[in-house]
């Protein structure tokens, strides 16, 4: 199965939200009460109950010039995904054919090890179910050949949706159009540290990926990678180690009886 | 001290309460872990109530563990000092461990190896305690302090159970009689001696 990606090329991104609602409609989530905080953005952060976010990010520039960037925001459904690493409920959080990282809320613990794991900082406990929700990439439609419901809703073209090869020749293509206007620093947003991601972006200052509200450098953090890796091994080794090295102290020496004693 | 010609109290009630109590939940906790340590061992979860039960009781399961430790802390902490003799002692500790006794000083109410099993375990706890703590509340903790959390709780907790496991083993099959001193609170005056040498004469002293 080729894996499908989701190409967000922020140039065209017009900040109308219609992205939000959509997902909002789709995932049936009522849409919720929390914290407006006066700018362009419905939310401070992504929520269990609100998995797609349009971040507003107002920069200024040395020469007193201003930009607005509107950067939409959810899972980018790593390559290398810090979350199925982490997780320790076998089949909880897995990744489709589509190349999609979806969760199984009926495994899912909410032990909330892929919140800490997740270098975007995505995944979000529900205080009532004690589950861990995030974008899915809309897999129930994507399943039976429809696009993400945000992609559906975009009314600037500015996603798109597809075979992830295509999307990345697309983006390069898109960037070095955007060079070509003058817009010197635009690229792509795909990073290496998480082995890509099939959420792409095209981003008119692509040395800032901070000024999205994006990871500069994103990386499944080191902690992570010797806890289920290298600390595993020690860990079985010594434990198993421990209860053989116990038993054949046990056949080799015996007990150590009291003198005149034995029970 | 001496209940009877026969018998010699080596726990008060006050001290095998505690550590029983320590004892389950430490296992608890323990096993309610290893699910989550490795997806070979997650089949432990059902045997405690699934998955997200255990996420839910394991923090508990260790607080009481804390907690319980404090008491431990509160009735050994003073014995559980490491003297001279000790740490003579521990430097010949693998001659213990194969019953080649000859030139090793003679224990008190504890030997140095029980001594420091109870100060391993005193600081891994509140390093487990710490951690944990983090764990459990994964969305009102700082992302670098979770990160160190998930390395550290496992870790020590991997060196607590070890140090588990060969208390146990000490415990029971190693050591016959010890168990009954914590089970029943008493040992044979045979037992004391030829163990706890110097605790024994300080006890019959008088
Ligand atoms: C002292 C208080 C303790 C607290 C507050 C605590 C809390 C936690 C939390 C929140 C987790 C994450 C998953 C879950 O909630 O089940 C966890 C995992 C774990 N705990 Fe504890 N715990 C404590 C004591 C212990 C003890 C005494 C042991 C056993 C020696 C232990 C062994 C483990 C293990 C092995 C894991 C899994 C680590 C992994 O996934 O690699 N914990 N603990
Ligand atoms: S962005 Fe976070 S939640 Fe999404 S796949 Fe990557 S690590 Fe997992």
């Amino acid at each position: 199965m080729v894996t499908v990606a989701k190409l967000i090329d922020t140039t065209t991104c017009i900040g109308c939200k219609a992205c939000e609602a959509a997902c909002q409609e789709w995932q049936d989530q009522p849409f919720p009460v929390g914290t407006y905080d006066g700018t362009y953005q419905t939310f401070p952060d992504v929520r269990h109950d609100f998995w797609n976010l349009i971040k507003f990010n107002e920069i200024e520039h040395a020469d007193g010039g201003l930009s607005w960037h509107m950067a939409k925001f959810q899972c980018m459904h790593c390559v290398d995904a810090g979350c199925i690493t982490a997780c320790p409920a076998p089949g909880a959080i897995f990744r489709r054919d589509n190349g999609t990282v979806d969760f199984d809320h009926d495994k899912c613990i909410g032990c909330g090890y892929c919140i800490t794991a997740c270098p975007f900082d995505v995944p979000r406990l529900n205080p009532i179910t004690q589950k861990v929700y995030k974008c899915n990439l809309c897999s129930d439609r994507t399943a039976v050949g429809l696009e993400p419901a945000c992609i559906k809703a975009c009314p600037t073209n500015c996603l798109t949706f597809g075979a992830r090869d295509d999307l990345v020749q697309i983006a390069t293509d898109r960037a070095r159009t955007l060079r070509e206007d003058g817009k010197a620093s635009a690229g792509v947003y795909n990073p290496a540290g998480v082995g890509g991601t099939n959420v792409i972006y095209v981003l008119e200052d692509a040395a800032h990926p901070e000024d999205y509200g994006l990871p500069n450098d994103p990386t499944v953090p080191w902690t992570v990678r010797v806890w289920q890796g290298p600390l595993k091994w020690l860990g079985n080794a010594a434990l198993v180690g421990g209860i053989l090295g116990t038993f054949f102290h046990y056949i080799r020496f015996g007990p150590r009886h009291a003198d005149e004693e034995s029970s | 001290m001496t209940s009877s010609v026969n018998r010699v109290e080596r726990f008060a009630f006050s001290e095998r309460a505690p550590h029983w109590m320590a004892a389950l939940s430490f296992v608890y906790a323990a096993l309610t872990g290893l699910a989550l340590w490795t997806p070979h061992l997650f089949w432990l979860s059902d045997v405690f109530g699934g998955g997200s039960t255990i996420r839910r009781w394991h923090p508990w399961g260790g607080v009481v563990f804390a907690v319980v430790l404090g008491l431990m802390f509160r009735n050994w902490a003073r014995e559980m000092k490491l003297d001279a003799d000790d740490r003579q002692w521990l430097r010949k500790a693998h001659k213990y461990a194969v019953h080649d006794e000859e030139g090793l000083p003679e224990p008190g109410r504890f030997n140095a190896g029980q001594k420091m099993l109870f100060w391993v375990q005193m600081i891994a706890t509140l390093l487990l305690f710490a951690s944990g703590a983090v764990l459990w509340f994964p969305e009102l903790m700082p992302r670098t302090l979770r990160l160190a959390a998930i390395l550290i709780h496992p870790s020590v907790a991997v060196v607590s159970m070890g140090g588990i496991i060969v208390h146990i083993y000490m415990g029971t099959a190693a050591v016959p009689g010890a168990f009954r001193g914590m089970i029943q609170g008493w040992v044979r005056p045979a037992w004391a001696r030829s163990h706890h040498p110097k605790w024994y004469r300080d006890i019959t002293k008088s």
